[in-house]
């Protein structure tokens, strides 16, 4: 169904969008998100690839989403880091992980939520580990726990809550 | 069957470890050694700075409007202070003008054509920021064909912001003094102490919980004061001489007590950028 469908071109407009509005996002509130010490990341491109994953199961119809997730990580890593090699594997890891747990517990809006919680964990985790190992950052582990891991899962929770509905209907339409 | 797949599962798992590795690896240095990123990433960059135009003008715009409405309560109030202040800067830059001018001429004497205090200054607007607490970037809408090259100093308001980390064609990225890592935030500057004394030295990092840019391994016996202005010196490369970086807040012993560690209070708000400068020198 998916050759015929609107998703095949609407996907990845809605992609683009969500990576291109993470940066806007981070520019136009960067006096809230960025009050050092604490950062808060947004990760819209992560909301739209794992609620990907949930409607995908709701829906009955197979998308290439793990493809989809690499072209995101390798355009986030090359547009927006300069480093390319960590989102590019964290991605399309991201819609693995999701597509084991989705296999485990039947998705709705609670359960994305928790979903959602452990995808960002993972996203933020694997790229302080990369960032570290490549000397890009020097900060401790309490430190990334306390002023990036804790306000990012804040952000992008509340960011779940609000889109959940939206982007439902969105996937509904395109469908 | 069971176990092959769990083999199977372990091998790419390990393959995409070690080629993550090798990229980020490979990127990093290419970064850190090359002028310009790799051919197909400047062209990559340059469209994708491109597409995002349509999205982040209209959000960076619909802010603008927002900002501007709740600035509108306080204009009064601004205005009148505006206005003394713009009195007194007409005096001020006629004499700039003059004092700019007989710099001139007497460069001119002694045929000297052009010192470290001099460039040409490039404007350039933020499109977007790198969403990432690991690397304080921003990117800005000028590249390579303004003439923005590798490891220019960029300012915003009245002090310096970071330095420009990778040129493509038409936008490039702007590395913030925030930003922790080996490389960025380290600027030769200098001091001029109330006793009228020159104090040289590098920034060597940021920290974060206190918003102060610090600078170490000064042994100098000159006493440095809280709010004495650290400006630029100008040495060893691209950077012109006489930006302005930020005041003195705190002079203190280092760790070990043999050198004074000073906490400098930066001219700008890093978290605010909207508008910058790229200083260009020539070279």
């Amino acid at each position: 169904m998916y050759r015929l469908s609107k998703l095949r071109f609407g996907f990845p407009v809605f992609l683009f969008l969500a990576l291109f509005l993470d940066g806007a996002v981070s520019q136009v509130f960067s006096v809230q998100m960025f009050r050092y010490p604490t950062t808060m990341i947004s990760h819209l491109v992560v909301l739209w690839l794992v609620c990907g994953v949930i409607f995908e199961a709701d829906g009955a119809f197979d998308m290439p989403l793990a493809r989809w997730a690499a072209v995101a990580g390798a355009v986030f890593d090359l547009y927006y880091t300069g480093i390319f090699g960590v989102y590019v594997f964290i991605f399309p890891l991201v819609i693995y992980v999701t597509r084991q747990l989705v296999a485990w517990i039947s998705p709705n809006f609670l359960s994305g939520l928790l979903i959602y919680f452990i995808d960002i964990a993972v996203v933020e985790g694997l790229g302080y580990l990369a960032s570290r190992a490549v000397h890009l950052n020097d900060a401790a582990g309490s430190a990334f726990l306390v002023n990036t891991l804790g306000p990012t899962l804040a952000f992008n929770l509340a960011m779940f809550v609000i889109l959940y509905f939206p982007i439902r209907w969105v996937y509904n339409w395109l469908k | 069957m069971q176990k092959f797949s769990l083999n199977r599962r372990l091998v790419i798992i390990i393959v995409c470890v070690i080629v993550s590795f090798a990229l980020m690896t490979v990127s990093v240095a290419v970064r850190n050694k090359k002028a310009t990123p790799p051919l197909v990433q400047q062209f990559g960059n340059d469209i994708v700075g491109l597409v995002d135009r349509v999205v982040a003008i209209p959000t960076n715009g619909l802010s603008g409007s927002v900002s501007s409405i709740s600035e509108l309560l306080n204009t009064y109030q601004e205005n009148q202070q505006l206005k003394k202040q713009v009195s007194e800067l007409a005096q001020t830059k006629v004499r700039d003008q003059t004092l700019a001018k007989e710099n001139k001429q007497l460069k001119k004497e002694i045929s000297l054509n052009s010192s470290l205090t001099d460039y040409t200054a490039v404007t350039a607007s933020v499109i977007t920021r790198t969403p990432s607490s690991w690397q304080n970037q921003v990117v800005i809408n000028k590249g390579a064909s303004a003439g923005v090259t590798k490891n220019m100093p960029v300012m915003s308001g009245s002090g310096l912001i970071g330095r420009v980390a990778e040129v493509n064609k038409t936008n490039s990225k702007v590395e913030l003094i925030t930003d922790n890592n080996d490389t960025a935030n380290r600027f030769a500057v200098q001091i001029s102490t109330k006793s009228g004394k020159t104090v040289n030295g590098v920034l060597s990092g940021y920290n974060a919980n206190t918003g102060q840019v610090t600078m170490n391994n000064i042994t100098t016996k000159a006493k440095i004061t809280k709010g004495d202005k650290v400006v630029t010196s100008g040495l060893g490369g691209v950077t012109p001489k006489g930006l302005y970086v930020g005041t003195v807040a705190k002079a203190s012993g280092d760790d070990y007590g043999l050198s004074t560690k000073l906490y400098i209070t930066p001219a700008t708000d890093l978290s605010d950028l909207n508008i910058v400068t790229v200083a260009v020198t020539k070279q």
